[in-house]
Parts: structure tokens; sequence; C-alpha cells
């Protein structure tokens, strides 16, 4: 099953609603990437509200995917970590160091906006 | 339960009281005689040997529910457990002095009375340490639970922004429950910023360092800013010198800076009213 890349303006909007495999994960990232080239997107929006469950695969997947887009020149806010999955992430010492996150969607299509106009 | 030391401990009661007060009274150290009046002193030992006693006329039932409501009078009183142990023992002597005092024990029968005696006290003394530890278990189980209920509030005290005051020690097993108090609060109350109060806080080691980046990281995941207020002198001479980086999280002295920093963040600020006429 593929994750929906929403295009929205000249954002990118993604939202994860199921647990995600590893196979999964990797189409998700390609999928991506190639959505920004070929709308040439500014912004990345992921949100992971329904997410409560991470593993270190999947992080740094998500962590890559990040990198990655901005290697592309779009900006990537991760919104919506839940408290555990940020736990478990502290706890397997994965860093999301360069990874602008908001509480929720809307912060962080404002966030994101904030971002682009600076 | 020999008829003979039964016998002899029902007809000589008052008289071993007596002996055993007089010879518990130079045991016990100062600390315990100060604490306690005369009279509490020795009312509390006439029910001392009264529930020896009670052992070989009442019930098991009755005598465990004396034994319960005397091992809670002593610990409220801080009698040590060393000092009831003794109790018990000087009883034994007592009683085995008499016996062989009064001619009552033969040679032929020492070793059964000897023997007796041992049967009837060491439950006793069981009995009465298996008492203490209960108290005790009890109280440690009630304060670590009262520990646990002040452990680590969060309080939102303007829209966007919450404390978290921390006071007293933080260990592995609190600082894990700070966390997700910290994070489950940052969702719920939806705040963009959360001060981390340390001025209670005496002591901050590499640990308790380790814990708060920990936990800012955390909060910056979920999508909050985290800043560590009431750093004392002494607490950021401590963190420079043992080598701690907490150049990630902003940090400010008290937390009046702490909240002007976060209403900043929030594009906000406190204005003072001009007084109407």
């Amino acid at each position: 099953m593929r994750i929906p890349i929403l295009k929205l303006y000249d954002c990118l909007l993604v939202s994860i609603q199921w647990e995600l495999d590893d196979a999964t994960a990797l189409q998700f990232q390609e999928d991506l990437l190639h959505k920004i080239h070929q709308t040439s997107a500014n912004g990345v929006v992921i949100d992971i509200t329904s997410i409560d469950f991470i593993d270190s695969f999947i992080a740094k997947v998500l962590g890559d995917v990040v990198s990655m887009s901005k290697l592309m020149g779009a900006k990537v806010v991760i919104t919506g970590i839940q408290p555990a999955v940020a736990i478990t992430l502290i706890e397997l010492g994965i860093v999301l160091d360069d990874v602008l996150t908001a509480l929720d969607l809307e912060k962080g299509l404002e966030k994101l906006q904030q971002e682009l106009g600076d | 339960m020999n008829k003979l030391i039964y016998n002899y401990i029902k007809e000589n009661r008052s008289r071993i009281l007596d002996t055993w007060i007089q010879n518990m009274r130079n045991k016990a150290d100062e600390r315990l005689i100060k604490g306690v009046s005369t009279e509490v002193f020795e009312s509390t030992s006439d029910e001392f040997v009264e529930m020896i006693i009670s052992r070989l006329t009442e019930k098991e039932e009755e005598f465990l529910s004396l034994l319960t409501d005397f091992a809670e009078k002593v610990v409220r009183l801080g009698w040590p457990l060393v000092f009831v142990n003794e109790g018990l023992k000087e009883f034994e002597k007592i009683v085995y002095g008499g016996l062989v005092d009064q001619g009552l024990v033969n040679q032929d029968k020492l070793l059964e009375v000897v023997g007796d005696l041992d049967s009837f006290m060491t439950p006793m003394q069981n009995e009465v340490v298996n008492m203490y530890s209960q108290i005790w278990e009890k109280t440690v189980s009630l304060q670590k639970i009262a520990l646990q209920e002040l452990s680590a509030p969060l309080i939102p005290v303007l829209d966007r922004i919450t404390v978290m005051p921390l006071v007293g020690t933080i260990d592995t097993e609190r600082a894990k429950q700070i966390m997700e108090n910290l994070l489950n609060g940052v969702v719920n109350h939806r705040s963009e910023v959360v001060l981390i109060d340390i001025t209670g806080v005496p002591v901050v080691d590499t640990m308790v360092a380790h814990h708060i980046i920990q936990a800012a990281e955390a909060v910056r995941l979920v999508g909050a800013h985290c800043m560590l207020c009431g750093i004392r002198p002494e607490i950021a001479q401590t963190i420079v010198n043992l080598g701690i980086n907490l150049n990630e999280i902003t940090t400010k002295n008290s937390l009046q800076k702490g909240i002007e920093a976060a209403l900043e963040i929030t594009s906000r600020q406190i204005v003072e009213m001009e007084e109407v006429e």
C-alpha cells in the first residue's frame, strides 16, 4: 500500500495513517523524492499523528528522507510525533537533528510558511 | 507448652515484670529514655510483658491483634527493633533464671525446659520482627506514593506556555516519569514552550543533565521548545566543571527571565496598562 502524497500550493502534504513496514517506508522515500522533483515543491509536511510505534529502521528512513529532501531544496517539517514515539527515538539514540518539528499539522504548515518566508 | 514454665510465669508475673522493667531501663540508651516519659515507658513495658504473657493464655488471634497494636505503638514511639528484641531475650533469661533459682528445674529436665522455652520464644521473636518490617514497608510504600504524586507536575501558566517545576533529587525512575508527564502535557495543553525549572534540584550531576537533555530533545521532537530555568551559580559551576554540554538547550537564570523569553518566542509581550483616571 502506497502512502498518498498531496500537493498543496507549493508544499507537499503527507499523512501517514498506519504503521510503516520497511518496504512501504522505502517506497515512500522514493515516491516523495519523485514528487518533489515533479512539482518542484519548496516544502514538505509529514504528519505522523497516528503512529504510536516506531523502530530504528523507520526512524532512519525518516531522517534520510529529510536530508534528501533538503538536498533537493525542500524543507521538511515532521508534525504530530506522539510522546511515546519521542521517548522511543530518544532512547534509541536517534537525534533527528536538522528536522523541524511541530505539534500538529496546522502549526507545521505555519512553521513551514515562516521558514520559506525568511 | 510446658506446664512448669506456664505455671511459673503465671504465679510470678508481677515479680518478673518488675525485674524486667528494671533490667530494661538499665539497658535502654539515653536517647530512648529522654524522648519518652517514665509513665509511658512503664506502661509500654507493662504492655510488652502483658503481650508476652498473653501468648500463654490467650488464643492465637488475640495474641496477634495485641502484637499488631503493640508494634504500631512502638514504631510510633521510635523504639528501635534491637531494643524490643533485647526485651524478649531478657524476658527469656529472667524466666529461665527464676526457674533455676527456685529449684524447679533439675538436671534431667534442664534440656527439655530450655528447649520448650526456646520453642515458645523463637516464634514470638519472628513475629515481632515480621510485624516491624511490615509496618516499615507500609510506611515506605506510602511515602513512595506521596513522592510520586509530588514528582512532576506540569502547570500551564499562560496560553501555549507551560512550566514544570522540579523539586528534589532526580533518579532514573523519576526522570522517566518527568519525561512522560512533560511530553503528554505538551501535547495535551498544545504548548509551544515548556520551561523546566530546576531551582529546587539540589544537585545536577551528569546523569541528571543527561536526563534533562533527553527530555529537551524529546520535547523538540513533539514540536515544542524547551527551556531550562533556575540555574543557580553552583549548578552552573558543576555543569561546566563536569564538562556537560548544554549548548543545545536555552538556559535562563530565573523563571521570570524564562517566561519573558517564552513570550518572545510566541511573539507576545507584557504591556503595562496606563492608569485610567
